[in-house]
């Protein structure tokens, strides 16, 4: 059975050969008649057989034929033409297996197609097409099976849509985003350097300030004839503390440049952290003396991690928490299970860090251009947040609520067993 | 004019803050001492100071939270501030403090001796 001429090129109306009926455009009903409602006779034709007709062939968009039962092409219309590119003569009977790729043939795709049609009754299937000229299109195919009352299957109806134009689209698109996202990344990486460099320039500001005054000051003095013993060695010793402090700042401040950058390597291993932590206290206890740390650790808990960065880590801690607190106060260090890694936590007495302060230290080169700076912790606290970031933990501070005094606690993960 | 005032010095690095005060003892003026906001107010009590150097930021209390808190104390309200700061925008901050002068870090002997100069109480 055949559904109209499909040769030459599209046609919007279809001629009835019906003894001089009017044609019928298939934008609409006659233009010469009025819009009221069609004749009975062309509704009854639009609503019976000749209707579905009417509606497939005046598709041009979507191939739409029927298969029989093993696959050979019944029917054809102009969607199809178009898309595919074969007149309705020369694919009507040819199996439907030659729409597609080679691979796809070997891989028997349109009989798996047909079969799960047949299964489910419909299948959908996206993939590439080929016309008869040999081009390739994307495809978009809905393949249905007809069934008759028993159930049985007695043919395909196959709608397929080109989709190249498309696809093509998309993927500009997918490529203007993943553009657009590289772009950006840039810039905010630009963004975060620029911000690293304000930062630096600023931490780096105030020691200089106070080697350039100290050094200035004694020249002055000498000017002056009044550089006595005393004043000189105060004066020396401001200019050796502040170029000391100078150089940690620097070291501090390539160490967060590689940091960030993600040059600097972090090699992790199963590490005892209360090992660490006992070293770290160690070397401050000599200067502090015993009694200011107080550790509660169990004999050994191991996470994967770097031993020296976590001393690093640690050593800030421990530092922070024993320069904002009185020397009589005592620090407590604690570790801890918890949640499938350990817990470690630095805990004083002193005036207290409060959390926004603390959100712009951790936060420094990569949110926002505001730094709640504070002075004194220098770079530290955002140097460990980083560590224990590579370290796939957690780092948190805070006030102590029990009473005054900050605390903060750090999560690492447990090797992977 | 006097040649000699009440300088209250509120920085919080030690090594900054220590010379600082050197420097405008050896001036002849009278200086006092503050690492942070805090300890400035305390300072200040019944000491009024008639030049305050104060550093931009600082723990504890930074200079926002300390003029704040000065405003609300009445301390020392007739007391020219200069701003001490590494800060980009010192100008912007300061005129927001509502100071009456700034000093951008790093600076000489000169330029401190100077800005304490040109805030010196008028003679009485």
């Amino acid at each position: 059975m055949r559904y109209g001429s499909c040769t030459g090129p599209p046609r919007t109306r279809l001629e009835l050969n019906r003894g001089g009926r009017r044609p019928l455009n298939a934008e609409g009903p006659p233009a010469s008649r009025s819009r009221e409602s069609l004749p009975s006779e062309q509704a009854g034709q639009l609503r019976g057989e000749l209707g579905f007709h009417l509606l497939v062939e005046a598709v041009q968009d979507y191939a739409i034929f029927l298969l029989s039962t093993e696959g050979k092409v019944l029917t054809w219309n102009i969607g199809a033409q178009r898309i595919k590119g074969y007149a309705a003569d020369e694919i009507i009977g040819q199996h439907f297996s030659r729409f597609y790729t080679d691979e796809d043939r070997a891989a028997d795709r349109p009989g798996r197609l047909l079969g799960l049609a047949r299964k489910h009754g419909r299948v959908e299937d996206e993939g590439w097409r080929v016309r008869s000229d040999g081009s390739r299109f994307w495809a978009d195919v809905v393949v249905t099976a007809l069934r008759d009352a028993g159930g049985a299957t007695y043919g395909y109806v196959k709608i397929t849509r080109d989709l190249t134009e498309r696809r093509a689209s998309e993927e500009q698109h997918r490529n203007l985003v993943a553009e657009r996202r590289a772009r950006e990344a840039a810039e905010e990486a630009l963004k975060a350097r620029d911000r690293f460099l304000s930062i630096a320039s600023h931490e780096l500001k105030t020691p200089v300030a106070a080697l350039q005054l100290a050094a200035d000051n004694l020249v002055r003095a000498r000017g002056r004839g009044r550089l006595d013993d005393e004043r000189l060695g105060r004066g020396l010793e401001r200019i050796v503390s502040s170029t000391e402090r100078l150089g940690v700042l620097v070291n501090e401040l390539l160490d967060v440049s590689r940091l960030t950058s993600g040059s600097s390597t972090i090699e992790r291993r199963p590490t005892d952290v209360v090992a660490v932590l006992g070293e770290v206290i160690g070397r401050f206890a000599e200067a502090v003396g015993e009694r200011r740390i107080r550790l509660e650790a169990p004999a050994t808990a191991v996470i994967d991690g770097d031993p020296s960065r976590l001393d690093q880590v640690f050593t800030n801690l421990l530092d922070n928490a024993l320069k904002y607190s009185d020397p009589s106060e005592t620090v407590e260090v604690a570790v801890a299970d918890d949640e499938g890694g350990v817990r470690i936590s630095v805990a004083d007495r002193g005036i207290g860090l409060d959390e926004q302060a603390l959100d712009g230290r951790f936060e420094a080169f990569t949110r926002g251009d505001n730094v709640a700076h504070v002075q004194g912790l220098g770079l530290g606290l955002f140097i460990s947040h980083r560590i224990v970031e590579r370290h796939d933990g957690r780092i948190e501070g805070g006030l102590r609520g029990d009473g005054p005094g900050s605390i903060f606690r750090v999560w690492l993960p447990r090797p992977a067993s | 004019m006097t040649t000699r005032a009440r300088v209250l010095v509120i920085e919080d690095d030690d090594t900054l803050r220590e010379t600082l005060a050197e420097v405008l003892v050896d001036e002849g003026h009278d200086v006092r001492v503050a690492a942070h906001g805090a300890q400035a107010l305390e300072v200040i009590g019944d000491w009024q100071p008639e030049i305050v150097l104060l550093d931009l930021m600082m723990p504890v209390m930074d200079a926002y939270e300390f003029r704040e808190r000065q405003r609300q104390l009445g301390a020392a309200l007739d007391a020219k501030v200069v701003i001490l700061s590494a800060a980009r925008d010192i100008a912007a901050a300061a005129s927001r403090l509502e100071a009456d002068d700034w000093i951008a870090k790093p600076f000489g002997v000169l330029e401190v001796l100077d800005a304490v100069d040109r805030h010196l109480p008028a003679a009485s």
